[in-house]
């Protein structure tokens, strides 16, 4: 891990509660796993003694400080999980994979572990892997749960194209549509909104059909940018007060013409976005008109 | 200045004191091994337990780390306690038999034999080196690491520190590494014989201590022969 | 950055969304909690949003995505409001039909759940019996909000409590209230909430004070924590802005466990728009009050749900305990003085004061209020149920829970995680309360109720909690670590036909140790598992020893299996078994090589004719 992100990291957590957990969570969701120089380096830029830190990443269940695999099951041996027949499962999986539980496969594909309780007791035994859930597993279940995670879950992708359809936005203040006819983007018109980061300023083109990431915009900005999202129609901006789920930058908020919003993260590089057909119109709309209005 | 009370003695200790201190300032044996005075309490090996309060709501807390509190009533040796400490002991012969500290321990406490799985580990991770190096030598080269039955001390990766000077400060202030009587079999070291009779060593001026360095020690052995 | 800035302004806002909430618009509303995600939930929000934007429905019909509503087992399941009509286990075809029928102002019979007696289909969720005979004060708020969307909590009524509270100012009332309202303290050992506010209420001191939500939710089968933190994240901030207003606090912890991904997500988004609507930072509302909370992720470790490590974790170190006093309250994270409460007790909060604690103190008998219990294991119905404090064991189990999931009968239940004990079936009546619990050897502990039936071993369980135990104890005192890894031996021991009767008394002897003399709660509490097993099951444990018999036939070393006439030769345990034991042809009876087989159950887990026996 280069030493510069290791910096931007630690800078991004300074003076915050309990900074030490977030920096290693960072730097392991980056890589993985602890490497050595890494923990070395972050001792050095936040002054924590490398003994300290050291301490933390082992005593901690979530820090691994040997590389892990690609695919990462976990198996759940919550009370519940285990009286109904969890530790067959991990047998199953040892035997399969050829892997005790903490250890990664030679080819550094799957790396097996045990996990005390995910939560989800009801539907035990459960098996996470690379974050999917499966409930109620069997032994005969553990073959095919493998195969699959090691095809990157490929399958299920397919079974989401089936159900992907194109969304019809329009602009939540005019009201004008958004889908740009000229431009497709996976055979569909591309919904079309301009975005600015610091001066730049340009538009940018997102498929249109829910559940894909794909995209062009005129400008290339990086990863991690803040864009602001306006409507190309009237110029207002459709950045809202709402946060985005996954990183927590606020969303652009834009409206399906029958009713409901879509939400797209305004993060460049983050990709989340969101329904919602809950009956309150776009309700980060909604919150800043009452707000600016009383 | 607070008033407590130690085994129905009535005291006056300073504020700020903790039992395992007001007691043995008044001369109330508390045995202990991961305390040491010039590091800070850490409450590790429970040895020191003492029972506290009045019947039938009392508890049994570590006198290194409890502060001695007004109108505190403190028992040292209650049934409870002596109880709980010579199970520790068992434990920690069952875990390091070889210890001298340990086998002193286990003597005094009439603790002879121990029932669980025995092993020999050269560490029971009462902590005290690695107070030493934080505290006493500012240096931070040692540390826990792991938890539960993985812990371990050692250096961060198990390399050579930067900051370690190799002042031997841990190694000094350890209790379990000093290996000593260990008769033929390192179980059978807790034979206590050498306390109650006369080791065959004690006469020869190379060893001035009870224990002695005689492998194997013939103290049991002399003891059965009338 | 645009905000509510004043009392009448959230006032405002509070009656304009309640009066354009419409709540007869048809609703459909799917849990998708992560067991609902487990079990495809998601598949059908999407079925459903595909539905209703392509055909353009979004005026006729909502789509609600919330939180576990409790019945987890049944999942994904489909609530349509306002009828309240309940679907069980709805595939995407069945989300279709679902909504045709709505448009229709219709129900679909056949994807109704079935009384298994009577055959009648029940229709509305409150005529399950699994959610008829709950009080469900706090779960049901789980129905009614997408957590993402803190409008929804507001127009419930959300946040008024607190808003009242800060109009008032009068932290004084605000404690003698909750002191009335007789909640105790949900996380274990049941310490009154009132007074522990009241401690830090107390304390002076000019550089701040804490409150911690604990949701390290670690004992395992336990998870009410994790529905409340995604089903309505909301409900923990107002109830920490109580406490505020309360103590005087200024700072906020939220310290949820690494396994919940979903509940961090939701609680971040709460917190953000808890923020941008002025409630929470700096000037509430502009009332010069200012509290904010900061969200951190634990890291793995069961010990950090013990008030002293969760603090130690909280400041970036080891989560290693420390002996009190000093307590947090008088000095806790940073030195400063903490409370610490956990995350049923914070979400009860708002409740108290939206419905007055007299109110509240009229449910339950004994103890006041409600408690959630996971209801998970050897059980027909599956799931987190709310029921008042008093109910007895029985009427959890049987009438909510359904009775026992396979053909033996429930021979015991767990309550309270590793640090609880096993309650044998004769002692059912007993009633549900801290007191009650804690008279036959167990504790009410987070919640965690998991049915064990005759083929659960009672010394594989007890032998589980000590493994559980042993990995989970910090290390740093020496009677647990030695104590539990000293104890998990024998029990293993015992398991494998190894057993003495020694090693009952050791067992014993361990206990009281561990009891008295470990540092913190994990150890002192972690013989209980083993305690009360002995207690109720000393049979079972004589078995193992004197007659090398595992009764359950669970314990690996003590079992062997065998295939019975029932075989009809169907070749799926020859597949099954992974070591190649079983021979035999197909449509004969098949047998099984007792020097390879490993007992692992791989046979006994696909035979569909109940022909493989266990001895």
């Amino acid at each position: 891990m280069n030493p510069e992100h290791i910096e931007k990291i630690v800078q991004r957590h300074r003076g915050e509660q309990g900074a030490l957990f977030a920096i290693l969570e960072d730097i392991q969701n980056h890589c993985h796993y602890l490497p050595e120089d890494a923990l070395r380096k972050v001792s050095q830029l936040t002054g924590e003694s490398l003994v300290d830190i050291f301490g933390v990443a082992t005593f901690y269940k979530a820090f691994s400080l040997k590389p892990r695999g690609n695919h990462h099951v976990s198996v759940c041996l919550g009370t519940a999980c285990h009286v109904r027949s969890a530790p067959g499962l991990v047998d199953e999986f040892t035997q399969q994979l050829g892997i005790t539980p903490g250890e990664t496969t030679g080819d550094g594909e799957f790396t097996l572990e045990t996990v005390n309780c995910l939560g989800a007791c009801a539907l035990g035994p459960i098996v996470l892997v690379d974050g999917r859930y499966f409930s109620n597993v069997k032994r005969p279940d553990v073959k095919k749960i493998i195969s699959r995670a090691g095809a990157g879950f490929r399958e299920s992708t397919a079974e989401r194209a089936g159900s992907s359809f194109p969304l019809e936005v329009v602009c939540p203040h005019c009201r004008s549509a958004l889908l740009d006819t000229q431009n497709l983007i996976e055979d569909h018109p591309a919904i079309s909104l301009m975005a600015s980061s610091k001066g730049t300023s340009g538009w940018v083109r997102l498929s249109s059909l829910f559940g894909s990431r794909c995209h062009e915009s005129e400008h290339a900005f990086a990863d991690d940018t803040q864009l602001s999202y306006s409507c190309p129609t009237c110029g207002r901006i459709l950045t809202t007060a709402t946060p985005c789920i996954e990183c927590g930058f606020p969303v652009g908020s834009l409206a399906f013409s029958g009713g409901g919003s879509l939400h797209i993260c305004s993060l460049w590089g983050c990709r989340s976005h969101r329904i919602s057909l809950n009956g309150l119109g776009s309700p980060g709309v909604a919150h800043e008109e009452i707000v600016t209005r009383v | 200045m607070v008033t407590i009370t130690i085994n129905g003695l009535e005291v006056s200790v300073e504020e700020g004191m903790t039992i395992l201190e007001a007691a043995r300032f008044f001369g109330f044996p508390i045995p202990t091994l991961c305390h040491h005075e010039g590091l800070s309490p850490y409450g590790a090996c429970r040895l020191c337990v003492v029972e506290i309060g009045e019947e039938p709501r009392t508890k049994v807390v570590s006198s290194c780390t409890y502060p001695a509190e007004n109108g505190l009533k403190v028992r040292t040796a209650s049934e409870r306690v002596l109880r709980a400490r010579r199970m520790i002991i068992e434990l920690l012969l069952a875990s390091c038999p070889q210890s001298k500290i340990i086998q002193d321990l286990a003597s005094a406490h009439g603790v002879s034999h121990q029932r669980f799985r025995q092993e020999y580990e050269d560490c029971i991770m009462c902590g005290l080196c690695v107070r030493m190096c934080s505290e006493q030598m500012v240096a931070k080269a040692i540390g826990f690491r792991g938890r539960g039955t993985n812990r371990s001390i050692g250096t961060p990766f198990d390399v050579q520190s930067d900051v370690c000077r190799l002042c031997g400060a841990c190694m000094y202030i350890c209790p379990a590494c000093q290996l000593r009587c260990t008769f033929n079999e390192p179980e059978k070291a807790v034979c206590n014989a050498c306390a109650n009779f006369q080791p065959p060593c004690i006469e020869q001026d190379r060893f001035h201590d009870m224990m002695c360095y005689m492998d194997p020690c013939v103290a049991c052995e002399l003891a059965k022969t009338p | 950055m645009c905000r509510l800035n004043s009392i009448e302004n959230f006032t405002a806002l509070q009656e304009r969304l309640i009066a354009e909430s419409h709540p007869d618009t048809p609703t459909i509303v799917i849990p998708a909690g992560t067991c609902g995600q487990a079990s495809g939930a998601l598949n059908l929000v999407l079925t459903a949003q595909h539905e209703i934007l392509s055909r353009g429905l979004q005026n006729r019909i909502r789509l609600r995505v919330t939180g576990c509503h409790g019945f987890c087992e049944m999942e994904p399941s489909v609530l349509v409001e306002p009828k309240g009509t309940f679907y069980p286990k709805v595939d995407p075809a069945g989300m279709r039909r679902i909504i045709d029928a709505l448009l229709r102002n219709d129900v679909v019979q056949d994807l109704l759940m079935a009384d298994g007696s009577s055959g009648r289909n029940y229709e509305n969720l409150g005529d399950l019996p699994f959610f008829r005979y709950q009080n469900r004060l706090l779960l049901s708020q789980n129905e009614k909000i997408d957590p993402l969307e803190i409008t929804d909590y507001v127009k419930l009524g959300g946040y008024a409590a607190f808003v009242r509270l800060l109009e008032h100012n009068a932290p004084g009332e605000i404690i003698d209230e909750l002191k009335q309202s007789g909640l105790r303290g949900r996380g274990g050992a049941g310490f009154s909430t009132g007074m522990k506010w009241d401690f830090l209420a107390r304390e002076k001191n000019g550089k701040g004070k804490y409150l911690v939500c604990n949701a390290d939710e670690g004992d395992p089968g336990a998870y009410m924590d994790r529905s409340i933190l995604e089903g309505n994240p909301h409900s923990i901030i107002e109830g920490m802005l109580i406490g505020a207003l309360a103590t005087g606090a200024d700072k906020g912890i939220l310290y949820v466990r690494t396994e919940y991904p979903l509940a961090i997500k939701h609680l971040g988004t709460a917190l953000t728009q808890a923020r941008k609507f002025g409630l929470l930072g700096t000037n509430i509302l502009n009332t010069g009050i200012s509290f904010d909370i900061s969200l951190i992720k634990g890291a793995g470790a069961f010990v950090c749900g013990e008030e002293t490590a969760l603090m130690r974790s909280i400041e970036g170190r080891m989560g290693e305990p420390r002996q009190r006093p000093p307590f947090p309250v008088q000095k806790g994270i940073s030195s400063l003085p903490t409370l610490i409460n956990n995350v049923e007790t914070w979400a009860n909060i708002p409740v108290i004061f939206r419905i007055g604690a007299r109110e509240y103190a009229s449910t339950g008998t004994g103890d006041t209020g409600t408690k959630i219990f996971s209801l998970v294991g050897k059980i027909k119905h599956t799931g987190l149920v709310e029921v008042p404090m008093g109910t007895p064991v029985r009427e959890l189990i049987y009438t909510i829970g359904g009775g026992p999931s396979g053909k033996v009968g429930i021979k015991a239940v767990q309550t309270g995680g590793p640090s609880g004990g096993c309650i044998p079936a004769e002692l059912f009546d007993i009633p549900i309360s801290y007191e009650g619990l804690s008279r036959v050897g167990s504790i009410m502990g987070s919640g965690g109720m998991i049915v064990m039936d005759e083929n659960t071993c009672m010394i594989d369980v007890a032998r589980y909690f000590m493994k559980f135990l042993m990995d989970e104890s910090c290390g740093a005192c020496y009677v647990c670590r030695k104590g539990t890894q000293r104890m998990f031996e024998l029990l293993d021991d015992i398991a494998a036909g190894k057993g003495s009767l020694e090693h009952l008394d050791l067992l014993e002897e361990l206990s009281l140790t561990l009891k008295d003399a470990s540092m913190c709660g994990l150890g002192q509490t972690a013989p209980n598992p083993v305690l009360s097993t002995l207690r109720y099951f000393r049979n079972e444990y004589l078995e193992h020893i004197e007659h090398k018999r595992c009764p359950a036939g669970v314990c690996k070393e003590l079992i062997s299996f065998s295939i019975n006439e029932l075989c009809t030769g169907c070749m799926a345990c020859v597949k099954a078994c992974p070591e190649g034991a079983i021979t035999g042809e197909k449509k004969q009876r098949h047998s099984i090589d007792q020097d390879l087989c490993t007992r692992c159950g791989a046979c006994r887990s696909v035979c569909r004719f109940d022909a493989v026996d266990v001895q």
